[in-house]
């Protein structure tokens, strides 16, 4: 049986982890619950923006920070686009998964004809920095990366939750013509939530930048197990997509620690489907 | 818009500078050779220019469009210029079958070269077979796998690499100043990793040093935390990593951030860059089977497949531009099929195959026989560590440059 | 004339298309043409077998590698480790596969609650726990298995031409069960669930056993499917088998070519096939997959459903305009005498209670209803009138109690049995089908409700009920295309298809104006004299005075009063529950 020490560094790593998931899932969940669109373009602007900020970072020497300013308005921008194209077009749910299918390859492509196949990792003096608490190491980017999710998450909710922009967004959700008899005017809010949802891409790529190594073919690596965060957290419930991504790291880095690491998602995907099967009312 | 075309174009223009490059390599005045002239022979392949093998395919790419001008410099196969087809098979096993049908039965290639990577090439194998084609290939780490008799490698695995490069790397341990008595092997769950990393964790108790704890994780795990804080607690002397890609790199990092730096550690098949430039790397250790150094540049045209691979690579836009095993490989697989084609002195693939079994053919990666399980001859696989950023040859001892030598921690 | 010819078409065309594709091999093309027909049958196959519960029934799976992936691995076991021919590996591949999709819908489909996206969500789960699964034992155990050593059978002379007969047997297999699927029972079912499944299932539609069979034949395709393709690949590893790219991909070409016709995913499959190859082979491949992607965006946005219904489409039009009536006068057809009310109860309630976690909707009600009678329901809102409707009718089970219709009790009995024997009921928001006809529509509850008859006999009577509810001249309209009136008439003509015992309405005249309220009340009496029992909700005071025999008051979940309506409603008590709580509120 392993160590205290170790099951609690495992739980440790996975719910960091768990807030890369939980971040790429905002943005996803936000798009495909309010607007009833699957967006599986999502992971492949995030990789954009994470290839910008790599870009911006070794060729030109700016600062994470200070390139996010300038690539996540980019993301938002673009969001808006893709929405302008859907709404002319009157696209519904399963359409939407092949234009954004399509659109993800698309980008793919041109990420691949600009920066090759090949490896680029975006080198900073603070990548493998941790501090220590205890007996356990916190990775200090990670947790950066959590807190901001976690921010974000946070005042999504609130924002949905509290504001008036908030709550028309839901109400336009749930019946959008009932909603607009009440002044609420879906067509801006749709746009203001597609880029949004791709802002949050963004955010997540300058992440993926300084966390992860780049590929093209890295784009689709995160789909099932984000898909499966953005369901179990309930769509467009922001705080249901973090704690979900969280539950999920945790549970597979916990299994990786008890048995052979090879056997992780059966126990993730078991616990889901446990959890689906006894009680998906929750959140 | 077919990729011949882009051969032909990129011929033309490179000419001038391989030619100003032979003259500076050689210091000779240029010999005037006749250029092969007449129909062209075409060599029919895939590669995985796209998907997740695209990282070292596009390596290998490089190293053919290298090889094929280079046979065209000289006499072409029998006098007429070499035309090289490749297609992409997406790094999928099925798109590599399908390809390949279609080189040998629509585009009737005249001959085939191997793709990259295990799945692939036994899904090309299988074509192959069935229309009686000489298929050489430099990528595929379970030599057992290649039954089929008209298939040859490029890359000296030696028909058992899980039993004897493990007693590459132990004989290594064993002269090390304090030589480890324990190890942690930790493997990919991609078929030629998990092979190796089965017969390291043999032959590592054969030898009397404790396997601490074999782990396995699937290929394409992303989270290291829990597999880095589990070989802390191990805490062997010796760390043993059957990975492929990223995943060195990837779990260097993990365990930077637990503050534990492995005493001894070894990678199977890294992508070579990364792990070279990580900050985490330095004295890694890592297979080989050449490096750009000596006794390697000696070889016959290893200085001049070195300038240029590093020119095209820059060109191509590569964040690693110096030549590795993987090119090597390449390189070797067109220096083979060259000797095959001149020595049996046809296009012929029986007469090629039949005239590879009985002979050897001296490649970059020295004289590689035939003869032996599988067509396989003797196994030559190396080691190598990473001092200042750069890969050295360090085991065994004569193939380690010199002044060069194992560093230990 | 003109008819046989537009059916007799396609099905020559089919079969020259069975024959040419039959006899290809034989044509002397290069062998990748076979490999390359071959990919093109195996992507119809899978498409095609996804569609059959996710497109037509709406239950959207992305675990079909898991099905795909067992058949595989099926396969590749039972040949390499235990040496058993190819051939008969295929139908246990199927088998195997079909077993874990049952397996699998024996659980969910049981779960209201597991529909939509968490269904989604558990295909993946399983799919993920499938592969690791095989990934981590001896089935696979990461070492890739060798599949070319593997005999094949020499249906062929080559190893490609009988890979490709095999692929094409499959092919036409799973596009003629399709097909059947499509004109059966069946098809209609997992249509009518597609768009409401409730609503299906108290129209007689046996909806688990449906849901069951459909993921039953879906998952054992993929597996015959995936068995057959272990012997194209030639080496297999977990990580090509179960990739994202056949649940993916599957979901796509249903898309492209329309995922609710039979024919539709076989067009995208081809469609998205021939475009990919089209590329690959050029050697551009990557530029090749941006271009490809391009294509698929622009036809998706010009043809929002599909490339198929988008050519039914414009067959329909370029036919000519229909014979849709707009703004027609609905008059029903009233028979000359009424029915005697008989003796004994068709409905006995007793002691009937419902809660709902702490909500007490129903607490003890007692009510007999009479053959032949019409007995209004009325109370205050609350009272628990539309739980007791749906607790008859099936839809919740009862907490405690019982419920006998004719003699027979049905109190714990699904919607399904219960509307089988013999009780129907509108609904207060019509739930059409809203992607079948009006025609359509009535069809599918003349066939579920009543006895087994032929196709010709079941529409004559949805033609009977439509014209009786005076929706004639609009059989062929979409639901969406009616309006408030002509909706809630289509919910009785429903109803009657089935040509119930009992006919529960839940206030069909909400909503009404008083010349259609006056129509309304018309029609049911209509009803009532072809020998129906009707109870009905209702808050129309007039109307329930002027239709009941009899009137019950609920108030909060007990029977409060019973009796001739002039009676109850002048009841000093009945009044004040009424009006008393009209005042407290």
């Amino acid at each position: 049986m392993p160590s205290a020490t170790l099951l609690g560094q495992a739980l440790i790593s996975g719910v960091l982890a768990g807030g890369m998931y939980g971040l790429l899932a905002l943005g996803l969940s936000l798009s495909w619950g309010l607007l009833r669109l699957v967006n599986l373009s999502h992971f492949a602007l995030a990789f954009l923006a994470a290839y910008l900020t790599y870009e911006l970072g070794t060729t030109y020497h700016v600062a994470p920070w200070w390139s996010a300013m300038m690539v996540v308005p980019a993301m938002f921008a673009i969001g808006l686009v893709q929405h302008w194209l859907f709404d002319k077009f009157r696209v519904n749910e399963l359409a939407s998964l092949l234009i954004t299918f399509s659109f993800a390859v698309i980008l793919e492509v041109a990420i691949q004809l600009y920066w090759t196949a090949d490896y680029r990792r975006f080198e900073t003096p603070y990548s493998t920095l941790s501090f220590k608490v205890g007996a356990f190491y916190i990775p200090v980017l990670e947790l950066i990366l959590c807190l901001v999710a976690g921010a974000l998450a946070w005042g999504t909710w609130l924002w949905l939750r509290r504001t008036y922009v908030g709550k028309a967004l839901r109400a336009a959700a749930e019946d959008a013509d009932i909603a607009a008899a009440y002044g609420v005017d879906h067509k801006k809010l749709a746009y203001l939530l597609s880029g949004l949802g791709a802002a949050y891409a963004g955010i997540s790529g300058t992440f993926i930048a300084l966390i992860a190594t780049l590929a093209p073919a890295q784009i689709w690596t995160w789909l099932g197990v984000v898909f499966a965060v953005v369901i179990i957290g309930r769509l467009g419930n922001p705080l249901g997509a973090l704690f979900a991504g969280m539950l999920i790291g945790a549970s597979e880095s916990l299994a990786m620690a008890v048995f052979s690491p090879a056997w992780a998602p059966v126990v993730s995907f078991s616990v889901l489907i446990a959890i689906l099967l006894w009680n998906p009312e929750w959140a | 818009m077919e990729h011949r075309t882009g051969v032909w174009r990129r011929r033309r223009v490179l000419t001038g500078l391989a030619g100003a490059g032979f003259a500076a390599a050689l210091a000779a005045p240029a010999i005037v050779r006749a250029a092969p002239s007449g129909k062209p022979v075409r060599v029919g392949g895939t590669l995985s220019l796209t998907g997740f093998l695209a990282q070292t395919a596009v390596i290998h790419k490089i190293a053919a469009e290298m090889m094929v001008e280079d046979i065209n410099g000289r006499n072409g196969f029998l006098g007429r210029p070499v035309e090289f087809v490749l297609l992409d098979d997406q790094s999928k096993p099925d798109v590599a079958r399908s390809l390949y049908e279609k080189l040998i039965t629509v585009d009737k290639v005249d001959l085939i070269q191997g793709p990259y990577a295990t799945a692939p090439i036994l899904a090309a194998m299988g074509v192959a077979q069935r229309y009686g084609k000489v298929m050489i290939q430099s990528s595929m780490g379970i030599p057992k796998l290649q039954t089929y008799d008209m298939a040859f490698p490029a890359t000296p695995f030696g028909p058992e690499p899980d039993k004897t490069y493990p007693n590459v790397l132990l004989d290594m341990m064993a002269t090390m100043p304090t030589p480890p008595k324990t190890i942690v092997v930790l493997t990919s769950k991609f078929p030629s990793a998990q092979f190796m990393a089965q017969g390291m964790r043999e032959q590592s108790e054969k030898r009397g040093v404790k396997v601490l704890l074999y782990l396995e994780y699937e290929s394409g795990n992303r989270d290291f935390g829990a597999i880095a804080a589990r070989v802390k607690e191990a805490n062997a002397d010796f760390l043993w990593v059957g990975s492929l890609g990223l995943e060195s790199n990837q779990l260097l990092e993990a365990l930077r951030k637990l503050d534990y730096t492995p005493k001894t550690h070894f990678h199977l098949y890294p992508a070579p860059g990364p792990l070279a430039l990580s900050p985490d790397g330095d004295k890694a250790l890592c297979s080989t089977f050449l490096e750009p150094d000596e006794p390697f540049m000696s070889r016959p045209g290893m200085k001049k497949y070195a300038a240029q691979y590093n020119e095209r690579a820059t060109k191509a836009n590569l964040p690693y531009t110096t030549i590795d095993a993987q090119a090597c490989g390449m390189i070797s697989e067109w220096q083979i099929l060259e000797a095959g084609v001149n020595g049996a002195n046809s296009l012929d693939d029986k007469a090629i195959a039949a005239w590879l079994k009985k002979n050897q053919v001296d490649t970059i990666y020295g004289t590689v026989k035939f003869d032996g399980p599988f067509n396989h001859g003797t196994a030559l696989q190396l080691v190598k560590q990473v001092q200042n950023k750069a890969w050295k040859v360090v085991w065994p001892k004569e193939f380690a440059a010199p002044g060069v030598k194992l560093i230990a921690s | 004339m003109g008819m046989s010819a537009a059916q007799g078409l396609p099905r020559l065309a089919a079969a020259f298309a069975v024959v040419l594709f039959a006899l290809l091999p034989a044509a002397g093309l290069p062998a990748f043409y076979d490999s390359f027909f071959y990919l093109v049958f195996f992507w119809i196959s899978l498409a095609t077998s996804w569609a059959l519960l996710s497109g037509f029934a709406g239950y959207f799976s992305l675990g079909h590698a898991a099905f795909f992936g067992v058949g595989t691995y099926t396969t590749a076991t039972l040949t390499t480790q235990f040496g058993v021919p190819f051939l008969i590996t295929v139908p246990i591949a199927a088998a195997m596969a079909a077993l874990l999709g049952v397996g699998i819908g024996a659980v969910v489909f049981r779960l209201r609650r597991l529909r939509g996206e968490l269904f989604a969500l558990l295909t993946l789960a399983v799919t993920f726990v499938v592969a690791t699964i095989i990934l981590n034992t001896p089935i696979d155990g990461g070492a890739g298995v060798f599949m070319s050593a593997v005999p094949l059978p020499h249906i062929l002379p080559t190893a490609t031409g009988t890979i490709y007969m095999l692929g094409f047997i499959m092919c036409v297999l799973t596009l003629g069960i399709t097909w059947w699927v499509v004109h059966a029972r069946l098809g209609m079912g997992l249509f009518a669930i597609h768009d409401d499944e409730d609503v299906a299932e108290a129209k007689g539609v046996p909806t688990f056993r449906y849901k069951l069979a459909a993921f039953a034949l879906s998952a054992g395709i993929a597996g015959a499917v995936g068995g057959i393709h272990a012997m194209y690949v030639g080496f297999l590893t977990v990580a090509g088998t179960f990739e994202l790219t056949v649940p993916l991909y599957v979901v796509l070409m249903s898309v492209l070519g329309g995922a609710r016709h039979w024919l539709g995913p076989a067009v995208g499959a081809t469609a998205i096939t021939a475009l990919l190859y089209a590329f690959i082979s050029g050697g551009e491949a990557m530029v090749g997959r941006a271009i490809v992607g391009l294509i698929l965006i622009v036809a998706i946005l010009w043809l929002p459903d599909g490339v198929l219904p988008a050519i039914q489409h414009w067959l329909r039009t370029r036919r000519g305009p229909g014979k849709l009536q707009v703004g027609a006068v609905v008059v029903p057809v009233v028979p000359p005498a009424a029915q005697a009310i008989k003796g004994r109860p068709l409905l006995e309630v007793r002691g009937v209670t419902k809660r709902f976690g702490g909500l007490q909707a129903l607490a003890g009600v007692d009510l007999d209803v009479r053959e032949g009678e019409i007995m209004g329901l009325v109370g205050p809102n609350g009272s628990g009138k539309t739980t007791l409707i749906n607790a008859v009718s099936g839809f919740y089970p009862l907490t405690s109690g019982s419920i006998r219709v004719d003699g027979v009790e049905i109190g714990q009995a699904s919607a399904h049995e219960i509307a089988r024997r013999g009780v129907a009921r509108t609904y207060q928001i019509p739930r059409p089908f809203i992607n079948m006809t009006v025609l359509e529509n009535v069809s599918l509850c003349a066939t579920f409700g009543g006895a087994t008859r032929s196709r010709a006999e079941i529409r004559d009577e949805a033609l009977h009920w439509i014209a009786f509810t005076g929706l004639d001249g609009k059989e062929e309209a979409l639901p969406a295309k009616l309006n408030l009136h002509e909706r809630k008439f289509l919910e009785l003509a429903r109803a009657l298809a089935a040509r119930p015992k009992l006919l529960l309405l839940d206030e069909v005249l909400s909503g009404l104006n008083p010349a259609e309220i006056d129509n309304a009340i018309r029609l049911v009496r209509a009803i009532r004299a072809q020998g129906a029992t009707i109870v009905f909700v209702e808050h129309l005071m007039r109307a329930v005075v002027e239709l009941s025999d009899r009137v019950a008051v609920l108030n909060e979940g007990k029977l409060f009063a019973l009796g001739a309506p002039r009676d109850v409603m002048r009841d000093p008590r009945v009044v004040s529950i009424y009006l008393g709580k009209a005042y407290a509120a």
